[in-house]
Protein backbone atom coordinates (compact mmCIF):
# COMPACT_ATOMS: atom_id res chain seq x y z
CA UNK A 1 0.00 0.00 0.00
CA UNK A 2 2.85 2.80 0.73
CA UNK A 3 4.44 1.24 -2.20
CA UNK A 4 1.45 2.31 -4.22
CA UNK A 5 0.93 5.78 -2.41
CA UNK A 6 4.85 6.63 -3.20
CA UNK A 7 4.39 5.49 -6.23
CA UNK A 8 1.16 8.35 -7.01
CA UNK A 9 2.72 10.53 -5.38
CA UNK A 10 5.77 10.79 -7.43
CA UNK A 11 3.79 10.16 -10.71
CA UNK A 12 1.52 13.45 -9.40
CA UNK A 13 4.80 15.19 -8.70
CA UNK A 14 6.19 14.59 -12.15
CA UNK A 15 3.26 15.35 -13.68
CA UNK A 16 2.74 18.54 -12.23
CA UNK A 17 6.59 19.61 -13.18
CA UNK A 18 6.22 18.26 -16.95
CA UNK A 19 2.77 20.39 -16.65
CA UNK A 20 4.75 23.71 -16.60
CA UNK A 21 5.93 22.33 -19.99
CA UNK A 22 2.81 21.48 -21.22
CA UNK A 23 2.02 25.06 -20.94
CA UNK A 24 5.21 25.67 -23.02
CA UNK A 25 3.64 23.26 -25.65
CA UNK A 26 0.15 24.98 -25.56
CA UNK A 27 1.49 28.37 -25.67
CA UNK A 28 3.46 27.33 -29.19
CA UNK A 29 1.13 24.63 -30.70
CA UNK A 30 -2.48 25.85 -29.62
CA UNK A 31 -1.97 30.11 -29.24
CA UNK A 32 0.37 30.45 -31.78
CA UNK A 33 -0.37 27.08 -34.13
CA UNK A 34 3.47 26.89 -34.41
CA UNK A 35 4.83 22.85 -33.80
CA UNK A 36 7.71 24.07 -32.07
CA UNK A 37 10.73 21.75 -31.54
CA UNK A 38 13.22 23.96 -30.02
CA UNK A 39 11.55 22.62 -27.05
CA UNK A 40 13.49 19.49 -26.72
CA UNK A 41 16.40 21.30 -26.35
CA UNK A 42 15.27 24.20 -24.05
CA UNK A 43 13.81 21.73 -21.74
CA UNK A 44 17.73 20.55 -20.99
CA UNK A 45 18.90 23.79 -21.46
CA UNK A 46 16.32 24.71 -18.86
CA UNK A 47 18.24 20.94 -16.75
CA UNK A 48 21.82 22.45 -17.22
CA UNK A 49 21.38 25.61 -16.33
CA UNK A 50 19.82 25.28 -13.33
CA UNK A 51 22.05 21.59 -12.52
CA UNK A 52 24.86 23.90 -12.54
CA UNK A 53 24.16 26.65 -10.58
CA UNK A 54 22.38 24.38 -7.85
CA UNK A 55 26.47 22.52 -7.87
CA UNK A 56 27.89 25.94 -7.24
CA UNK A 57 25.18 26.71 -4.61
CA UNK A 58 22.94 28.85 -6.20
CA UNK A 59 19.27 27.22 -6.89
CA UNK A 60 16.80 30.25 -6.92
CA UNK A 61 18.83 31.42 -9.37
CA UNK A 62 19.74 28.81 -11.03
CA UNK A 63 15.71 28.44 -11.78
CA UNK A 64 15.71 32.04 -11.95
CA UNK A 65 18.44 32.40 -15.22
CA UNK A 66 16.83 28.71 -16.56
CA UNK A 67 13.99 30.82 -17.87
CA UNK A 68 16.09 33.94 -18.93
CA UNK A 69 18.05 30.96 -21.16
CA UNK A 70 14.43 29.23 -22.60
CA UNK A 71 13.22 32.64 -23.56
CA UNK A 72 16.86 33.37 -25.60
CA UNK A 73 16.46 29.95 -27.49
CA UNK A 74 12.59 30.96 -28.24
CA UNK A 75 13.58 34.03 -29.48
CA UNK A 76 16.29 32.34 -31.54
CA UNK A 77 13.58 30.11 -33.10
CA UNK A 78 11.17 33.24 -33.63
CA UNK A 79 14.10 35.49 -35.60
CA UNK A 80 14.88 32.55 -37.58
CA UNK A 81 11.02 31.99 -38.45
CA UNK A 82 10.28 35.58 -39.20
CA UNK A 83 13.49 37.61 -40.14
CA UNK A 84 15.45 34.85 -42.17
CA UNK A 85 12.43 33.00 -43.50
CA UNK A 86 13.64 29.59 -42.22
CA UNK A 87 10.56 27.55 -42.23
CA UNK A 88 8.48 26.75 -38.90
CA UNK A 89 9.90 22.89 -38.48
CA UNK A 90 13.34 23.93 -39.41
CA UNK A 91 13.80 26.60 -37.30
CA UNK A 92 12.96 24.56 -34.30
CA UNK A 93 15.39 21.87 -35.25
CA UNK A 94 18.50 24.09 -36.51
CA UNK A 95 17.64 25.98 -32.86
CA UNK A 96 17.22 22.63 -31.14
CA UNK A 97 20.67 21.10 -32.61
CA UNK A 98 22.26 24.10 -32.03
CA UNK A 99 21.34 23.90 -28.20
CA UNK A 100 22.94 20.41 -27.59
CA UNK A 101 26.33 21.47 -28.19
CA UNK A 102 25.35 24.71 -25.57
CA UNK A 103 23.42 22.23 -23.00
CA UNK A 104 27.01 20.53 -23.53
CA UNK A 105 29.55 23.51 -22.42
CA UNK A 106 27.01 24.82 -19.82
CA UNK A 107 27.97 21.51 -17.97
CA UNK A 108 31.44 22.14 -18.19
CA UNK A 109 31.77 19.93 -21.35
CA UNK A 110 30.34 17.08 -19.09
CA UNK A 111 27.21 14.91 -20.63
CA UNK A 112 25.85 14.78 -17.10
CA UNK A 113 25.82 16.95 -14.09
CA UNK A 114 24.60 14.98 -10.70
CA UNK A 115 23.53 16.78 -7.95
CA UNK A 116 24.35 15.02 -4.08
CA UNK A 117 24.40 16.66 -0.83
CA UNK A 118 23.33 20.31 -2.32
CA UNK A 119 20.91 22.74 -1.53
CA UNK A 120 17.99 22.93 -4.20
CA UNK A 121 14.37 24.04 -3.58
CA UNK A 122 13.18 21.20 -2.15
CA UNK A 123 15.40 20.80 0.81
CA UNK A 124 14.39 24.25 1.90
CA UNK A 125 11.28 22.86 3.28
CA UNK A 126 12.64 18.99 3.69
CA UNK A 127 13.17 19.56 7.73
CA UNK A 128 9.75 21.35 7.94
CA UNK A 129 7.63 18.93 6.26
CA UNK A 130 7.17 14.75 6.55
CA UNK A 131 8.94 12.99 5.11
CA UNK A 132 8.00 12.98 1.63
CA UNK A 133 5.33 15.20 1.23
CA UNK A 134 7.64 18.49 0.82
CA UNK A 135 8.57 18.51 -2.97
CA UNK A 136 4.58 18.51 -3.66
CA UNK A 137 4.04 22.47 -1.98
CA UNK A 138 7.34 23.45 -3.70
CA UNK A 139 6.16 22.51 -7.28
CA UNK A 140 2.35 23.32 -6.83
CA UNK A 141 3.58 26.69 -5.60
CA UNK A 142 5.91 27.68 -9.34
CA UNK A 143 3.13 25.74 -11.34
CA UNK A 144 0.51 28.19 -9.82
CA UNK A 145 2.16 31.17 -9.90
CA UNK A 146 3.65 30.86 -13.53
CA UNK A 147 0.20 29.73 -14.83
CA UNK A 148 -1.57 32.77 -12.96
CA UNK A 149 1.29 35.05 -14.88
CA UNK A 150 -0.03 33.12 -17.93
CA UNK A 151 -3.53 33.57 -17.99
CA UNK A 152 -3.29 37.14 -16.82
CA UNK A 153 -0.93 37.86 -19.83
CA UNK A 154 -3.13 36.33 -22.54
CA UNK A 155 -5.77 38.48 -21.38
CA UNK A 156 -4.12 41.86 -21.44
CA UNK A 157 -4.00 43.68 -25.02
CA UNK A 158 -0.99 42.42 -25.60
CA UNK A 159 -1.85 38.53 -24.85
CA UNK A 160 -5.01 39.02 -26.96
CA UNK A 161 -2.47 40.42 -29.93
CA UNK A 162 -0.52 37.00 -29.41
CA UNK A 163 -3.93 34.78 -29.31
CA UNK A 164 -4.99 36.26 -32.58
CA UNK A 165 -1.50 35.72 -34.40
CA UNK A 166 -2.13 32.39 -34.17
CA UNK A 167 -5.27 32.77 -35.31
CA UNK A 168 -5.58 34.61 -37.90
CA UNK A 169 -2.27 36.71 -38.64
CA UNK A 170 -3.50 38.64 -42.09
CA UNK A 171 -6.06 40.05 -39.65
CA UNK A 172 -3.76 40.90 -36.98
CA UNK A 173 -1.25 42.83 -39.33
CA UNK A 174 -4.32 44.69 -40.61
CA UNK A 175 -4.87 45.68 -37.47
CA UNK A 176 -1.28 47.50 -37.10
CA UNK A 177 0.11 44.23 -34.82
CA UNK A 178 3.52 43.48 -35.71
CA UNK A 179 2.96 39.81 -35.96
CA UNK A 180 6.61 38.69 -36.38
CA UNK A 181 7.17 40.70 -33.27
CA UNK A 182 4.31 38.62 -31.51
CA UNK A 183 5.62 35.43 -32.77
CA UNK A 184 9.26 36.00 -31.71
CA UNK A 185 7.61 36.99 -28.16
CA UNK A 186 5.31 33.85 -27.84
CA UNK A 187 8.31 31.43 -28.80
CA UNK A 188 10.20 32.79 -26.02
CA UNK A 189 7.43 32.43 -23.29
CA UNK A 190 6.60 29.35 -24.59
CA UNK A 191 10.17 28.54 -24.38
CA UNK A 192 10.53 29.73 -20.79
CA UNK A 193 8.35 27.75 -19.72
CA UNK A 194 9.42 25.04 -21.10
CA UNK A 195 12.75 25.56 -19.63
CA UNK A 196 11.64 26.34 -16.08
CA UNK A 197 9.95 23.13 -16.06
CA UNK A 198 13.46 21.33 -16.96
CA UNK A 199 14.85 23.54 -14.09
CA UNK A 200 13.06 22.38 -11.70
CA UNK A 201 13.18 18.63 -12.61
CA UNK A 202 16.62 18.61 -12.15
CA UNK A 203 16.76 19.95 -8.76
CA UNK A 204 13.81 17.27 -7.94
CA UNK A 205 15.69 14.51 -9.38
CA UNK A 206 19.06 15.99 -8.76
CA UNK A 207 20.60 15.17 -11.88
CA UNK A 208 20.93 16.42 -15.44
CA UNK A 209 21.42 14.68 -18.70
CA UNK A 210 22.46 16.25 -21.83
CA UNK A 211 21.01 13.69 -23.79
CA UNK A 212 17.35 13.83 -21.81
CA UNK A 213 15.06 15.98 -24.26
CA UNK A 214 14.37 13.74 -27.16
CA UNK A 215 11.09 13.46 -27.32
CA UNK A 216 10.36 16.02 -24.70
CA UNK A 217 7.49 17.96 -27.34
CA UNK A 218 5.85 14.72 -28.23
CA UNK A 219 5.24 14.92 -24.03
CA UNK A 220 4.02 18.09 -23.56
CA UNK A 221 1.75 17.30 -26.88
CA UNK A 222 0.68 14.10 -25.35
CA UNK A 223 -0.43 16.00 -22.27
CA UNK A 224 -2.28 18.99 -23.95
CA UNK A 225 -4.13 16.65 -26.53
CA UNK A 226 -5.42 14.31 -23.98
CA UNK A 227 -6.42 16.84 -21.40
CA UNK A 228 -8.41 18.62 -24.42
CA UNK A 229 -10.09 15.39 -25.33
CA UNK A 230 -11.01 14.45 -22.02
CA UNK A 231 -11.45 17.95 -20.39
CA UNK A 232 -12.52 19.95 -23.17
CA UNK A 233 -11.26 24.09 -24.28
CA UNK A 234 -14.00 25.97 -23.49
CA UNK A 235 -12.82 28.56 -22.09
CA UNK A 236 -8.95 29.48 -21.45
CA UNK A 237 -9.80 29.00 -17.52
CA UNK A 238 -10.89 25.05 -18.88
CA UNK A 239 -7.97 24.86 -21.18
CA UNK A 240 -5.24 25.38 -18.50
CA UNK A 241 -7.02 22.90 -16.25
CA UNK A 242 -7.02 20.14 -19.16
CA UNK A 243 -3.58 20.76 -20.11
CA UNK A 244 -2.16 20.09 -15.74
CA UNK A 245 -4.62 17.58 -15.52
CA UNK A 246 -3.74 15.90 -18.86
CA UNK A 247 -0.20 16.12 -18.11
CA UNK A 248 -0.60 14.26 -15.12
CA UNK A 249 -2.64 11.67 -16.45
CA UNK A 250 -0.36 11.17 -19.24
CA UNK A 251 2.38 10.42 -16.39
CA UNK A 252 0.19 8.00 -14.58
CA UNK A 253 -0.67 6.31 -17.86
CA UNK A 254 3.30 5.93 -18.04
CA UNK A 255 3.88 4.54 -13.99
CA UNK A 256 0.77 2.02 -14.85
CA UNK A 257 2.39 1.40 -18.27
CA UNK A 258 5.68 0.50 -16.03
CA UNK A 259 4.25 -1.42 -13.62
CA UNK A 260 2.72 -3.93 -15.45
CA UNK A 261 5.91 -4.45 -17.08
CA UNK A 262 6.76 -2.26 -20.02
CA UNK A 263 10.22 -2.06 -20.26
CA UNK A 264 11.40 2.07 -19.70
CA UNK A 265 13.06 2.14 -23.26
CA UNK A 266 9.82 1.74 -25.41
CA UNK A 267 8.33 4.81 -23.30
CA UNK A 268 9.00 7.10 -26.11
CA UNK A 269 7.21 4.74 -28.48
CA UNK A 270 4.13 5.01 -26.23
CA UNK A 271 4.31 8.94 -26.39
CA UNK A 272 4.14 8.69 -29.79
CA UNK A 273 1.29 6.40 -30.04
CA UNK A 274 -0.73 8.26 -27.67
CA UNK A 275 -0.26 11.24 -29.81
CA UNK A 276 -1.43 9.59 -33.22
CA UNK A 277 -4.54 7.88 -31.72
CA UNK A 278 -5.57 10.92 -29.84
CA UNK A 279 -5.43 12.85 -33.43
CA UNK A 280 -6.30 10.45 -35.57
CA UNK A 281 -9.79 9.80 -33.17
CA UNK A 282 -11.76 12.48 -34.88
CA UNK A 283 -10.53 11.67 -38.48
CA UNK A 284 -11.57 7.86 -38.43
CA UNK A 285 -14.33 9.18 -36.42
CA UNK A 286 -15.92 11.09 -39.37
CA UNK A 287 -14.54 8.34 -41.90
CA UNK A 288 -16.66 5.69 -40.09
CA UNK A 289 -19.86 7.92 -40.18
CA UNK A 290 -19.06 8.52 -43.46
CA UNK A 291 -19.26 5.14 -44.32
CA UNK A 292 -22.08 4.30 -41.85
CA UNK A 293 -24.89 7.06 -43.73
CA UNK A 294 -23.60 5.97 -47.35
CA UNK A 295 -25.33 2.39 -46.82
CA UNK B 1 -5.32 62.40 -49.03
CA UNK B 2 -4.77 59.94 -50.70
CA UNK B 3 -1.76 60.60 -53.88
CA UNK B 4 -0.76 57.97 -56.26
CA UNK B 5 2.46 58.99 -58.29
CA UNK B 6 3.56 56.50 -61.23
CA UNK B 7 3.23 53.69 -59.34
CA UNK B 8 4.76 50.35 -61.20
CA UNK B 9 4.70 46.64 -59.93
CA UNK B 10 5.66 43.92 -62.07
CA UNK B 11 5.18 40.17 -60.53
CA UNK B 12 7.85 37.71 -61.64
CA UNK B 13 10.45 40.16 -63.39
CA UNK B 14 12.95 38.60 -66.14
CA UNK B 15 11.02 35.47 -66.19
CA UNK B 16 8.64 33.90 -68.98
CA UNK B 17 5.44 34.61 -66.29
CA UNK B 18 6.41 38.56 -65.99
CA UNK B 19 3.89 40.30 -65.46
CA UNK B 20 3.40 44.47 -65.56
CA UNK B 21 0.25 44.59 -63.30
CA UNK B 22 0.22 48.49 -62.46
CA UNK B 23 1.35 50.53 -65.10
CA UNK B 24 2.16 54.17 -64.09
CA UNK B 25 -0.90 54.71 -61.98
CA UNK B 26 -1.77 57.98 -60.76
CA UNK B 27 -4.53 58.64 -58.63
CA UNK B 28 -5.92 61.53 -56.21
CA UNK B 29 -8.10 61.14 -53.79
CA UNK B 30 -9.54 64.01 -51.43
CA UNK B 31 -10.78 63.60 -48.01
CA UNK B 32 -14.42 62.50 -47.87
CA UNK B 33 -13.87 61.12 -51.37
CA UNK B 34 -16.05 57.38 -51.94
CA UNK B 35 -14.44 55.90 -55.50
CA UNK B 36 -15.37 52.95 -57.10
CA UNK B 37 -13.61 50.53 -59.24
CA UNK B 38 -14.09 48.37 -61.63
CA UNK B 39 -13.00 46.20 -64.45
CA UNK B 40 -12.21 42.85 -65.75
CA UNK B 41 -10.07 40.01 -63.95
CA UNK B 42 -6.90 40.69 -64.43
CA UNK B 43 -7.05 44.53 -64.40
CA UNK B 44 -5.00 45.40 -61.46
CA UNK B 45 -7.63 46.51 -59.09
CA UNK B 46 -6.94 44.04 -56.13
CA UNK B 47 -2.96 44.88 -56.65
CA UNK B 48 -3.55 48.72 -56.63
CA UNK B 49 -5.74 47.85 -53.47
CA UNK B 50 -2.52 45.60 -51.68
CA UNK B 51 0.06 48.20 -53.23
CA UNK B 52 -1.86 51.11 -51.10
CA UNK B 53 -2.47 48.63 -47.93
CA UNK B 54 1.59 47.58 -48.53
CA UNK B 55 0.95 43.86 -49.01
CA UNK B 56 2.96 44.28 -52.28
CA UNK B 57 5.81 46.19 -52.27
CA UNK B 58 5.52 48.64 -55.34
CA UNK B 59 8.86 48.70 -58.25
CA UNK B 60 8.29 52.71 -58.53
CA UNK B 61 6.29 55.52 -57.46
CA UNK B 62 5.30 57.14 -55.14
CA UNK B 63 2.12 56.62 -52.48
CA UNK B 64 0.80 59.27 -50.06
CA UNK B 65 -1.36 59.22 -47.77
CA UNK B 66 -2.54 62.54 -45.43
CA UNK B 67 0.37 64.07 -47.27
CA UNK B 68 3.01 61.66 -45.99
CA UNK B 69 5.19 59.25 -48.00
CA UNK B 70 4.38 55.33 -47.18
CA UNK B 71 5.84 53.97 -50.34
CA UNK B 72 7.96 51.47 -47.71
CA UNK B 73 6.06 51.62 -44.75
CA UNK B 74 5.44 47.63 -43.65
CA UNK B 75 1.93 46.66 -43.55
CA UNK B 76 1.20 46.85 -40.48
CA UNK B 77 2.20 50.67 -39.57
CA UNK B 78 0.27 51.62 -42.36
CA UNK B 79 -2.55 49.33 -41.25
CA UNK B 80 -2.77 52.16 -38.48
CA UNK B 81 -4.65 54.27 -41.06
CA UNK B 82 -5.88 51.86 -43.53
CA UNK B 83 -8.55 49.66 -43.20
CA UNK B 84 -8.87 46.80 -45.88
CA UNK B 85 -11.74 44.16 -46.44
CA UNK B 86 -11.50 41.45 -48.58
CA UNK B 87 -13.56 38.74 -50.72
CA UNK B 88 -12.94 36.36 -48.46
CA UNK B 89 -14.98 36.81 -44.87
CA UNK B 90 -12.62 34.22 -43.07
CA UNK B 91 -9.91 37.12 -44.13
CA UNK B 92 -10.49 40.13 -41.46
CA UNK B 93 -11.54 37.69 -37.55
CA UNK B 94 -9.50 35.77 -35.66
CA UNK B 95 -12.42 32.56 -35.85
CA UNK B 96 -11.71 31.26 -32.43
CA UNK B 97 -11.79 34.61 -30.53
CA UNK B 98 -15.27 36.29 -29.29
CA UNK B 99 -17.06 39.02 -30.92
CA UNK B 100 -15.82 41.18 -28.20
CA UNK B 101 -12.05 40.06 -28.18
CA UNK B 102 -12.20 40.85 -31.77
CA UNK B 103 -13.56 43.99 -31.81
CA UNK B 104 -11.05 44.86 -28.80
CA UNK B 105 -8.18 44.39 -30.95
CA UNK B 106 -9.19 46.34 -33.59
CA UNK B 107 -10.33 49.09 -31.34
CA UNK B 108 -7.20 49.52 -29.74
CA UNK B 109 -5.71 49.75 -33.42
CA UNK B 110 -3.42 52.33 -33.85
CA UNK B 111 -2.54 53.01 -29.87
CA UNK B 112 0.06 51.48 -28.25
CA UNK B 113 -0.67 48.27 -26.69
CA UNK B 114 0.49 47.43 -22.74
CA UNK B 115 -0.45 45.01 -20.38
CA UNK B 116 -3.84 46.52 -19.40
CA UNK B 117 -7.06 44.85 -19.54
CA UNK B 118 -7.95 43.93 -23.26
CA UNK B 119 -11.17 44.10 -23.08
CA UNK B 120 -13.30 46.78 -20.54
CA UNK B 121 -16.25 47.47 -19.52
CA UNK B 122 -16.81 50.47 -20.94
CA UNK B 123 -15.31 49.04 -24.07
CA UNK B 124 -18.09 46.37 -24.73
CA UNK B 125 -20.66 48.41 -24.28
CA UNK B 126 -19.51 50.65 -26.67
CA UNK B 127 -18.91 47.59 -28.89
CA UNK B 128 -22.49 46.12 -27.90
CA UNK B 129 -23.85 49.96 -29.25
CA UNK B 130 -22.38 49.64 -32.66
CA UNK B 131 -23.69 45.77 -33.10
CA UNK B 132 -26.70 46.96 -32.32
CA UNK B 133 -26.71 49.63 -35.18
CA UNK B 134 -26.06 46.63 -37.52
CA UNK B 135 -29.51 45.24 -36.61
CA UNK B 136 -28.27 41.71 -37.12
CA UNK B 137 -29.26 41.10 -33.40
CA UNK B 138 -25.32 40.95 -32.82
CA UNK B 139 -25.34 42.70 -29.77
CA UNK B 140 -26.49 39.79 -27.31
CA UNK B 141 -23.61 37.72 -29.12
CA UNK B 142 -20.48 39.42 -27.90
CA UNK B 143 -19.06 36.05 -25.91
CA UNK B 144 -19.65 34.15 -29.25
CA UNK B 145 -16.62 32.64 -31.07
CA UNK B 146 -16.94 34.67 -34.53
CA UNK B 147 -15.89 31.26 -36.50
CA UNK B 148 -19.29 30.10 -35.21
CA UNK B 149 -21.25 33.60 -37.55
CA UNK B 150 -22.65 33.48 -41.16
CA UNK B 151 -20.46 35.31 -44.26
CA UNK B 152 -22.37 38.00 -44.00
CA UNK B 153 -22.09 38.40 -40.27
CA UNK B 154 -18.49 38.13 -39.85
CA UNK B 155 -17.92 40.58 -43.04
CA UNK B 156 -20.60 43.57 -41.11
CA UNK B 157 -18.41 42.62 -38.14
CA UNK B 158 -14.57 42.92 -39.76
CA UNK B 159 -16.29 46.41 -41.53
CA UNK B 160 -17.05 47.67 -37.79
CA UNK B 161 -13.76 46.36 -37.04
CA UNK B 162 -11.95 48.28 -39.95
CA UNK B 163 -13.99 51.34 -38.78
CA UNK B 164 -14.46 51.52 -35.03
CA UNK B 165 -11.48 54.01 -35.18
CA UNK B 166 -11.79 55.77 -37.84
CA UNK B 167 -9.24 55.01 -40.66
CA UNK B 168 -8.05 58.04 -42.78
CA UNK B 169 -8.79 55.65 -46.01
CA UNK B 170 -10.63 52.26 -46.26
CA UNK B 171 -9.98 49.53 -48.90
CA UNK B 172 -12.71 47.43 -49.81
CA UNK B 173 -11.97 44.12 -52.31
CA UNK B 174 -15.67 43.25 -53.26
CA UNK B 175 -16.17 42.60 -49.67
CA UNK B 176 -19.66 41.59 -50.86
CA UNK B 177 -18.78 39.15 -53.45
CA UNK B 178 -18.96 36.20 -51.60
CA UNK B 179 -22.51 36.96 -50.34
CA UNK B 180 -25.76 35.79 -51.22
CA UNK B 181 -27.54 38.76 -53.33
CA UNK B 182 -29.87 39.90 -50.09
CA UNK B 183 -26.95 39.98 -47.56
CA UNK B 184 -24.62 41.42 -49.91
CA UNK B 185 -27.48 44.67 -50.36
CA UNK B 186 -27.49 44.42 -46.56
CA UNK B 187 -23.24 44.79 -46.17
CA UNK B 188 -23.77 47.24 -49.00
CA UNK B 189 -26.28 49.35 -46.77
CA UNK B 190 -24.01 48.97 -43.79
CA UNK B 191 -20.86 50.25 -45.50
CA UNK B 192 -22.01 53.12 -47.33
CA UNK B 193 -23.91 54.60 -44.06
CA UNK B 194 -20.52 53.96 -41.84
CA UNK B 195 -18.75 55.85 -44.79
CA UNK B 196 -21.14 58.34 -44.97
CA UNK B 197 -21.30 59.18 -41.04
CA UNK B 198 -17.98 59.36 -40.64
CA UNK B 199 -16.74 60.80 -43.56
CA UNK B 200 -14.13 58.48 -44.69
CA UNK B 201 -12.09 58.55 -48.13
CA UNK B 202 -13.00 55.21 -49.54
CA UNK B 203 -11.64 52.76 -52.82
CA UNK B 204 -14.24 50.00 -53.36
CA UNK B 205 -13.55 47.17 -55.89
CA UNK B 206 -17.07 46.30 -57.34
CA UNK B 207 -18.47 43.84 -59.84
CA UNK B 208 -21.40 45.43 -59.56
CA UNK B 209 -21.72 48.34 -62.14
CA UNK B 210 -25.32 49.07 -60.47
CA UNK B 211 -23.76 49.50 -57.21
CA UNK B 212 -20.51 51.14 -59.03
CA UNK B 213 -22.75 53.74 -59.99
CA UNK B 214 -24.91 54.02 -57.62
CA UNK B 215 -22.09 53.98 -54.49
CA UNK B 216 -19.77 56.97 -53.66
CA UNK B 217 -19.03 60.14 -55.82
CA UNK B 218 -16.11 58.88 -58.39
CA UNK B 219 -15.81 55.56 -60.53
CA UNK B 220 -12.41 54.11 -61.81
CA UNK B 221 -12.21 51.62 -64.72
CA UNK B 222 -9.19 49.43 -64.97
CA UNK B 223 -8.10 47.53 -67.68
CA UNK B 224 -4.51 45.37 -67.80
CA UNK B 225 -2.51 47.55 -65.24
CA UNK B 226 -4.09 50.85 -66.07
CA UNK B 227 -6.32 53.31 -65.06
CA UNK B 228 -7.95 54.17 -68.49
CA UNK B 229 -11.19 55.90 -67.55
CA UNK B 230 -11.97 58.08 -63.98
CA UNK B 231 -15.82 59.80 -63.88
CA UNK B 232 -16.49 62.00 -61.51
CA UNK B 233 -19.99 62.67 -59.90
CA UNK B 234 -21.36 65.02 -62.71
CA UNK B 235 -20.05 62.41 -65.47
CA UNK B 236 -21.71 59.44 -63.55
CA UNK B 237 -25.04 61.59 -63.11
CA UNK B 238 -25.14 60.70 -67.31
CA UNK B 239 -24.04 57.46 -67.23
CA UNK B 240 -26.40 54.20 -67.10
CA UNK B 241 -25.12 50.74 -66.54
CA UNK B 242 -25.52 50.35 -70.47
CA UNK B 243 -23.33 52.73 -71.17
CA UNK B 244 -20.59 52.13 -69.38
CA UNK B 245 -20.27 48.47 -70.07
CA UNK B 246 -20.03 50.47 -73.69
CA UNK B 247 -17.37 52.88 -72.44
CA UNK B 248 -15.79 49.98 -70.43
CA UNK B 249 -15.16 47.58 -73.37
CA UNK B 250 -14.19 50.21 -75.70
CA UNK B 251 -11.48 51.38 -73.06
CA UNK B 252 -10.59 47.88 -72.96
CA UNK B 253 -10.31 47.67 -76.32
CA UNK B 254 -8.28 50.38 -76.96
CA UNK B 255 -5.36 49.44 -74.87
CA UNK B 256 -5.28 46.48 -75.98
CA UNK B 257 -5.05 47.99 -79.87
CA UNK B 258 -2.59 49.95 -78.34
CA UNK B 259 -0.32 47.00 -76.91
CA UNK B 260 -0.88 45.22 -80.48
CA UNK B 261 0.29 48.22 -82.20
CA UNK B 262 3.55 48.55 -79.98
Amino acid sequence: MLGVMTLALGAVELGLIYAIMSMGVFVSFRILDIPDLTIDGSFILGCAVSAILTYHGHPILGIVLSILAGALAGMVTGFLQTKLKVQVILAGILTMTALYSINLHVMGNKPNVTLLNVDTIFTFLEDKLPQNSYRLPVITVILLLVCSILFWFLKTQIGMSLRATGDNEDMVRASSINSEAMKIMGLAIANAFVALSGAVLAQYQSFSDANGGTGTMVIGLASVIVGEAIFGRRSMLMCFISVVLGSVLYRALLTIALQIGLPSSDLKLLSAILVIIAISVPVVKNALSRLATRR
Amino acid sequence: MLKLEHVNITFHRNTVNENHALKDINLHLKPGDFATIIGSNGAGKSTLLNAISGTYPIDSGNILLNGQYITYQKEYKRAKHIGHLFQNTLKGTAPNMTIEENMGLAYSRGKRRGLSRGLKKQDTELFREHLRQLDLGLEDRLKTKVGLLSGGQRQAVTLLMATIVTPSLLLLDEHTAALDPKTAEQVMKITDRIVQKNQITTLMITHNIQNALEFGNKTIVMSQGRIVLELDKEQRKQMTVEKLMELYSTAAHDQFSDKMIL
